[in-house]
């Protein structure tokens, strides 16, 4: 045990070495993101690296997750960050509550913060007296878009299910408050309403079972294309094509699916650029710019096959 | 004197039969009870659809359970075959979307590389385990993380798309409304069911679960027998990932989370016991109607998604108590 702190120990010095030692020339933005075991985060962190790479005129660093629920690792990192005394941090917060105190900590130590992708709440940012711009896509929004255009092909009177991302996250309320949006607007009939936790195989089942206790679904609203593939399958077992699906997210895996007619539509957030944008923010105050204010929307488009 | 010891750790298995079809005849009767509370409550439960639903969602789970079985019966665990099983998935969708192969090539490669990587991967952890006589908790933790990683490390996080029709064909087959992956885990369980109770091999594996030493003492090599139960485990989760990429046409490196716990949920259910030694692969194939069952009706009948979640674990915690008392019964 006492070997591991050891270890630990001499692991920070050498980082802040090294950290401290590039701060020379270059501008150092740390990039927290989610967990790289999703596609989503793994095409914005090589999104970001290309971005580097082309503006060459800072250093990025960049940590991710081992998974979704893995705040204490997000935490480890914004310390981690101040200490090797970053210019700027740009972070994608797994946690919209637990990682205000840490983030409150590096703006006191004069670290740049820009939160992206889930906005941080707004109760505990005023709790802990902080203002921090957000700049992302507005996940609602871009889930009514989806929910729209299935409310446009169905018509008033539609029955739909949605399946739902994983409980409590942010960005899974945000979308399944979307899809609601549409339910209500085009008077659409919400037969069901579940997780399948953003996973295919989950999805495939939890739909199957859904579309046995409703055969008359005639739509589907699934918060991510992962989990759009899995619902898609389900319908080709039943031999279904009379349902239309439509999800989020934009993975080339849906790609033709889209083309085929076998979704209808998808919402693309453009991930790969959100981090870049983001980094291009941050280093603007760094030399200097104004101070970020409120939300800083990030585009985001219905993908049909037309 | 080491045939005397052998003997007493292998119960006779006329004898032992008889024990484990009236065990089996009570998660049985369960799971009768548990249909007939659908069927009554709920509209579509008994509707051939359903029941092919069923037999579809349950496969994966199934195939997983069968390997696992055999390393809990002989006193251990794996925890990376759901982790192991995604490898599986991304090393035979790399395999499947080469270029330059027809569709029953690139089909037999996947199998080829599926079932080679699950294998190696249970190999790993038996021959590691087994060494060193490690905790087998411990190694197939280290196994889930290492797995689960080399998915990601070799899909780069992308999930593998665009496989040959005929695998999807296979995935999504039926006979006479039963799907014919299904029917590829009914067989694993028969032969399963056959080398458990009917080969010396299977026979010295619950002879390790109920005594190790006595295994030993007699004169066989405790040490290949326990690697080759960590083996099978690893092949089932190979085939498990193949019938995954057929169901559902894609390998995603960030399947199968969590998979090893219903796996072994559905061992544990299927009253085999944690401590090794005593159970069945017939009642595992129970458990995992059970599991799966209680999954779908859940849903026809309403319940929430948390509900659900709930109720699956007091059965698990109920089925464990069951097996204290029928363990102390049995011993009496």
């Amino acid at each position: 045990m006492k070997l591991l702190k050891i270890a630990a120990a001499a692991a920070t010095g050498l980082a802040l070495l090294a950290g401290t030692a590039q701060a020379d020339d270059k501008p150092v933005v740390g990039l927290i993101m989610k967990s790289l075991a999703n596609e989503f985060f793994q095409n914005m962190m090589a999104g970001a690296q290309a971005h580097e790479e082309k503006r060459g005129d800072y250093k990025l660093l960049a940590v991710g997750m081992q998974n979704e629920t893995d705040f204490e690792s997000q935490i480890n990192a914004v310390e981690n960050f101040i200490t090797q005394g970053v210019d700027a941090i740009v972070v994608a917060p797994a946690d919209s509550r637990a990682m205000v105190r840490p983030l409150k900590k590096a703006m006191a130590a004069g670290i740049v913060v820009v939160n992206f992708d889930v906005a941080l709440d707004a109760d505990a940012k005023k709790q802990q007296n902080i203002e921090l711009a957000f700049v992302g896509p507005d996940n609602r929004g871009g889930a009514k878009l989806a929910g729209d255009a299935l409310g446009k092909k169905l018509g008033a009177g539609g029955k739909v299910v949605i399946i739902e991302g994983n409980p409590g996250a942010d960005n899974a309320n945000e979308r399944r408050l979307g899809f609601e949006d549409s339910v209500a607007e085009f008077e659409l009939e919400l037969l069901d309403s579940r997780t399948a936790h953003w996973e295919t195989e989950e999805a495939n089942t939890v739909f199957s079972n859904m579309l046995t206790a409703h055969p008359d679904i005639q739509g589907v609203m699934a918060a991510n294309d992962s989990m759009a593939i899995g619902v898609v399958k389900a319908l080709e077992s039943a031999g279904r094509d009379d349902i239309v699906v439509v999800g989020f997210d934009n993975i080339p895996a849906v790609g033709p699916m889209i083309a085929d007619g076998r979704m209808l539509a998808t919402v693309d957030q453009f991930g790969t650029d959100m981090a870049a944008n983001s980094i291009d923010l941050a280093l603007e105050v760094v030399k200097g710019g104004p101070q970020l204010e409120g939300w800083v929307k990030t585009p985001i488009e219905l993908v049909t096959a037309n | 004197m080491t045939t005397q010891a052998l003997s007493e750790t292998m119960p006779n298995p006329s004898r032992f039969s008889v024990r484990s079809a009236l065990q089996n005849a009570g998660i049985g009767l369960a799971l009768l009870a548990l249909i007939l509370f659908f069927s009554v409550f709920t509209e579509h439960f008994l509707t051939p659809n359903n029941i092919t639903n069923i037999l579809t969602q349950i496969t994966i789970n199934l195939v997983l359970a069968v390997g696992m079985t055999f390393v809990i019966l002989i006193g251990g665990i794996d925890l990376s075959v759901g982790s192991v099983m995604a490898f599986a998935a991304v090393v035979a969708g790399k395999a499947i979307t080469l270029p330059g192969f027809g569709p029953a090539e690139a089909i037999a490669l996947a199998v080829v590389a599926a079932t080679l990587t699950g294998v190696a991967c249970g190999m790993i952890n038996g021959v590691i385990s087994a060494y060193w006589a490690l905790p087998s908790f411990i190694i197939t933790l280290g196994m889930l993380n290492i797995a689960r990683g080399a998915a990601l490390q070799v899909s780069d996080a992308q999930t593998i798309y665009s496989f040959p029709y005929a695998f999807e064909e296979f995935g999504s087959a039926m006979i006479y409304g039963v799907p014919v992956v299904f029917l590829v885990a009914l067989f694993l369980v028969l032969v399963a069911w056959f080398v458990l109770n009917f080969t010396v091999f299977g026979r010295l594996l619950y002879g390790i679960g109920n005594n190790e030493e006595a295994v030993r003492l007699a004169g066989h090599s405790v040490y290949w027998y326990k690697v080759a139960a960590f083996t099978i485990c690893g092949f089932t989760a190979g085939i498990a990932a193949i019938v995954y990429m057929a169901r559902l046409n894609i390998s995603s490196p960030i399947a199968g989370i969590g998979f090893e716990l219903n796996a072994i949920a559905a061992v544990i259910i299927g009253g085999t016991s944690l401590s090794g030694g005593r159970g069945s692969v017939i009642g595992t194939l129970l458990g995992a109607f059970i599991i799966g069952v209680l999954a779908n009706g859940l849903i026809l009948i309403g319940l929430s998604d948390f509900m659900r979640q709930m109720i699956t674990g007091v059965v698990i915690i109920v089925a464990v108590v069951l097996d204290y008392y029928r363990a102390k019964y049995a011993s009496k």
